[in-house]
């Protein structure tokens, strides 16, 4: 090895001899000198070629990006962009004991299946300030019952066309206008803010089974009327206002109050007389730590069928305070309602005597109602790897807190306490669970006990 | 030649026609029936509404002004005889209430009548705190305005007859003032409301001055301002079906609720008109009730036109079975209280009881498919 190397450093250095001899012919010089111009001059016009080659292909990936981000903008202006949809929906099994009637005291366990609810919500941007909403709802997995009432027909009839068990039915479906975060405009069928279940009713927004009883038991569930709103957020405060159509009294109950009178049970809905909601929360309860306070106002006599069968206006108005501290692990949520009624006394006696309508015993109606609901979770995500919440739940209605004459009968004053756990497999999956005891304000009926599980879902593509 | 072959087929044809209906009207024996009986139901209609459904509710409104002039006696002078006087004047009230469910359409439906008066069971629940609240009496228009599972005939039952546990006698010293001032408001309430009843078939349907009538438009089926009946059949229909109402109610519902599959799984509570021990009196009634409108009269009243002469022109043999369905079902009914004259809420949990009230409520499921499938088919046999 040493030899070859050696054999080629002798070979270089006679070259360089011969070179320096060759250097002193001016002639071979001068031929040396055209010889290494020629390959410079060469290597000059490889080096521009290159050059060109370059811009060239720098400017094809120019064009390229710009395809590509054309492209890009094209599939962000597309209308499949503008489309949205969401959906939750949730399944329940409870075990609950009930009483067969009113003289019962030993309660019958029995248990039972509700395919709750699917809701399907599509949206559609027009452009940067318009957008529409349609939340479909299908209720125990059913069609429904539309509730007509014929006024030729006889002295006036009320009604019901039965379809099947459950209920299909249009929950939203709203025009927005937003111009910007401070003001935004909205008609059509919309939520009212009157109740936390209109603003939380997606399953991973509440951590009972079933949503609040004591809700459910003085306003409509997740209320929508038909009408116009005004929104918008200022510093972190939200506020809304609401003109909408109002409540039929021909329907209110002993046992939810208002709540049946909730016009979605009708073909038509009866406008002549309008309700107004005003809504104004310091923090967002969607997104977590918020209080509120909201207000309803309305008349209901005018919405009736029959509507010289009460003389006064039936005025329905109703107080709602709320809050939720939700912070790091901890979740606490509480509202309280409370509303009044203009003339029980004269709906209570008109819905007796209405031919053909028949709230039968249930007719007596408040004139007072009451309800407040506490629940209060601890994520345990935070301290261990299980994404399991536990909560406790108190829920409290009294329909019937008071009454125009007479006493208001207990009967319907029903507290609610139980404790549960909600476990997130995934974050658009809930699986819940709760255990809790029903309390009637009636001291011969017996506390019962009641179970629940569910599972609910929730995505938005 | 085509036109020929043609002409000859239809010459053919006709003659084969006119051949087959000439030896048709040769023929001796008569035309093939039409399966369809003729019955002029005028008199029947006019009959049953006036002779038995507007008698029964005229008898019904007497006693319950009877009953609240009982009432009020009591609460003016709080005797046991007077007490006595009160609870033979509500059992005489139910007779025509019990016997008139047998046709509970019309205003006692319309109007909410009967939930009204015979709302079960009693909210013992809400009673004691009404009674407990009890500020110098009750007036009429305030305990129309409550829950009617705190009023009417149960709830006056209860009041005059105790709990109907051990037995159904109540000592006049255990009926606290405010029971019977409750009870004489209870029984001005229920007088009001059989008047109503009454008007609604005598004078107007709904309370309105310019309506007919209640009776009046039953009578009158298929004329121009009618809209509740648009024919006799329509008419005769609501009285059968009415019929069928109250057997079922009473062999699958009065009866066998209570009743259940075992004496273990009886259910005391269900039991109507269980303070007074008058259940099987009820029960019987309902079906004699019943009677009177296939019959036509009220028992032991001249023969008049009733359902069964409708379905002896249809069916004679029929007419005859269902009048002895409807005895034996009464004379099962009436038989439950054994030898001992047991009470019905003490026989659901006996065995020998459980087997009589089987029986019962066999022959009334008897009567029932009788007149579902039997008589109301007969509707359609029927030459209008």
């Amino acid at each position: 090895m040493k030899t070859k190397l050696s054999l080629l450093a002798l070979c270089i250095a006679g070259l360089s001899c011969t070179s320096a001899i060759a250097a002193t012919d001016p002639a071979q010089l001068e031929q040396a000198i055209a010889k290494q111009e020629a390959e410079l001059n060469k290597l000059k016009h490889d080096l521009a070629e290159l050059a060109a080659h370059q811009k060239m292909q720098q400017q094809q990936q120019e064009a390229q990006a710009e395809v590509v981000a054309t492209a890009t903008k094209e599939l962000i202006e597309s209308k499949w962009n503008k489309f949205s949809f969401k959906s939750y929906g949730s399944m329940t099994y409870t075990s609950d004991e009930y009483y067969q009637n009113v003289q019962d005291t030993s309660p019958e366990r029995r248990s039972r299946f509700d395919l709750e609810r699917i809701v399907t919500e599509f949206g559609y941007q027009f452009n940067d300030e318009w957008d529409m909403e349609v939340e479909i709802e299908y209720e125990h997995g059913g069609t429904g019952t539309a509730l007509e009432y014929d006024g030729f027909d006889e002295f006036g009839e009320f009604e019901t066309e039965v379809e099947a068990g459950g209920e299909v039915m249009v929950e939203k479906a709203e025009l927005r206008y937003r111009p910007s975060d401070e003001f935004g405009v909205k008609f059509g069928n919309i939520h009212l803010p009157i109740g936390l279940s209109s603003i939380l009713h997606k399953p991973d927004q509440y951590l009972t089974v079933l949503r609040h009883r004591s809700e459910a038991a003085m306003l409509p569930a997740v209320w929508n009327e038909m009408g116009v709103g005004i929104f918008g957020e200022l510093a972190n405060f939200h506020y809304q206002a609401q003109v909408v159509s109002g409540l039929n009294s021909e329907y209110f109950r002993t046992y939810d109050w208002i709540a049946s009178g909730h016009q979605k049970r009708f073909e038509h809905v009866n406008a002549d007389d309008l309700a107004y909601a005003l809504r104004l929360d310091y923090g967002n309860f969607k997104k977590g730590s918020a209080v509120g306070v909201a207000y309803y106002y309305g008349n209901t006599t005018g919405n009736r069928h029959k509507s010289n069968k009460v003389s006064g206006d039936g005025t329905v108005s109703i107080l709602a305070v709320s809050g939720a501290f939700v912070q790091g692990p901890w979740i606490l949520r509480g509202q309280y309602l409370n509303g009044t009624l203009s003339d029980a006394d004269a709906i209570t006696q008109a819905n007796k005597t209405t031919p053909g309508l028949k709230p039968g015993n249930f007719a007596q109606v408040g004139s007072e109602s009451e309800a407040f609901f506490v629940e209060a979770g601890v994520d345990l995500s935070h301290f261990t790897p299980v994404p399991i919440t536990v909560f406790a739940n108190i829920d409290y209605s009294n329909p019937l807190a008071d009454v125009d004459t007479g006493i208001a009968s207990k009967r319907y004053e029903n507290t609610w306490t139980s404790v549960g756990i909600n476990y997130f497999p995934i974050p658009e999956i809930v699986i819940k669970a709760e255990a809790g005891r029903q309390q009637v304000a009636v001291s011969s009926i017996p506390d019962t006990n009641f179970f629940a599980l569910g599972v609910g879902y929730q995505f938005s593509l | 030649m085509k036109q020929l072959k043609y002409s000859a087929v239809a010459i053919a044809l006709i003659s084969t026609l006119a051949a087959c209906g000439g030896s048709g009207s040769d023929d001796s024996t008569p035309p093939p029936t039409d399966d369809k009986f003729e019955f002029a139901a005028t008199e029947m209609i006019t009959n049953l509404t006036d002779d038995v459904i507007i008698s029964g509710y005229s008898t019904l409104a007497m006693k319950g002004e009877e009953m609240f002039l009982a009432s009020q006696t009591l609460v003016a002078n709080k005797t046991q005889a007077n007490l006595l006087a009160a609870q033979e004047a509500w059992k005489a009230a139910r007779q025509p209430w019990e016997q008139g469910e047998s046709h509970i359409f019309g205003p006692v439906d319309s109007l909410s009548i009967d939930p009204h008066l015979d709302s079960w069971p009693l909210n013992t629940a809400d009673l004691t705190g009404v009674l407990a609240n009890n500020t110098g009496g009750f007036a009429a228009d305030t305990i129309k305005g409550w829950n009617d599972d705190i009023q009417g005939f149960h709830t006056m039952e209860y009041l005059l007859f105790g709990d109907g546990v051990a037995d159904n006698q109540k000592d006049v010293a255990d009926l606290s003032i405010s029971e019977a001032e409750y009870l004489m408001g209870l029984s001005e309430v229920f007088r009001d409301y059989t008047k109503t009843l009454d008007d609604a078939w005598k004078i107007s349907h709904d309370g309105q001055a310019a309506s007919k009538a209640y009776g009046e438009l039953v009578k009158a089926p298929g004329t121009a301002d009618n809209t509740f009946y648009a024919s006799q059949v329509g008419v005769i229909q609501e009285l059968v079906n009415g019929m069928i109402g109250i057997v079922d109610e009473v062999g699958n519902g009065k009866i066998a609720d209570p009743f259940g599959t075992s004496a273990a799984t009886a259910d005391t509570s269900k039991v109507e008109s269980q303070y007074s021990w008058n259940s099987l009196t009820d029960f019987s009634d309902n079906i004699i009730g019943v009677r009177n409108v296939y019959q036509g009269e009220l028992t032991g009243a001249s023969d008049k036109q009733g359902i069964i002469d409708f379905v002896k022109a249809g069916d004679e043999s029929l007419a005859l079975r269902v009048g002895s369905e409807i005895d034996d079902a009464i004379i099962k009914i009436q038989a439950i209280n054994g030898s001992n004259n047991m009470p019905f809420r003490q026989a659901i949990a006996d065995a020998e009881g459980r087997v009589r009230i089987q029986t019962a409520v066999d022959a009334l499921s008897k009567l029932q498919a009788s007149l579902e499938s039997d008589v109301l088919p007969l509707l359609n046999k029927w030459k209008v």
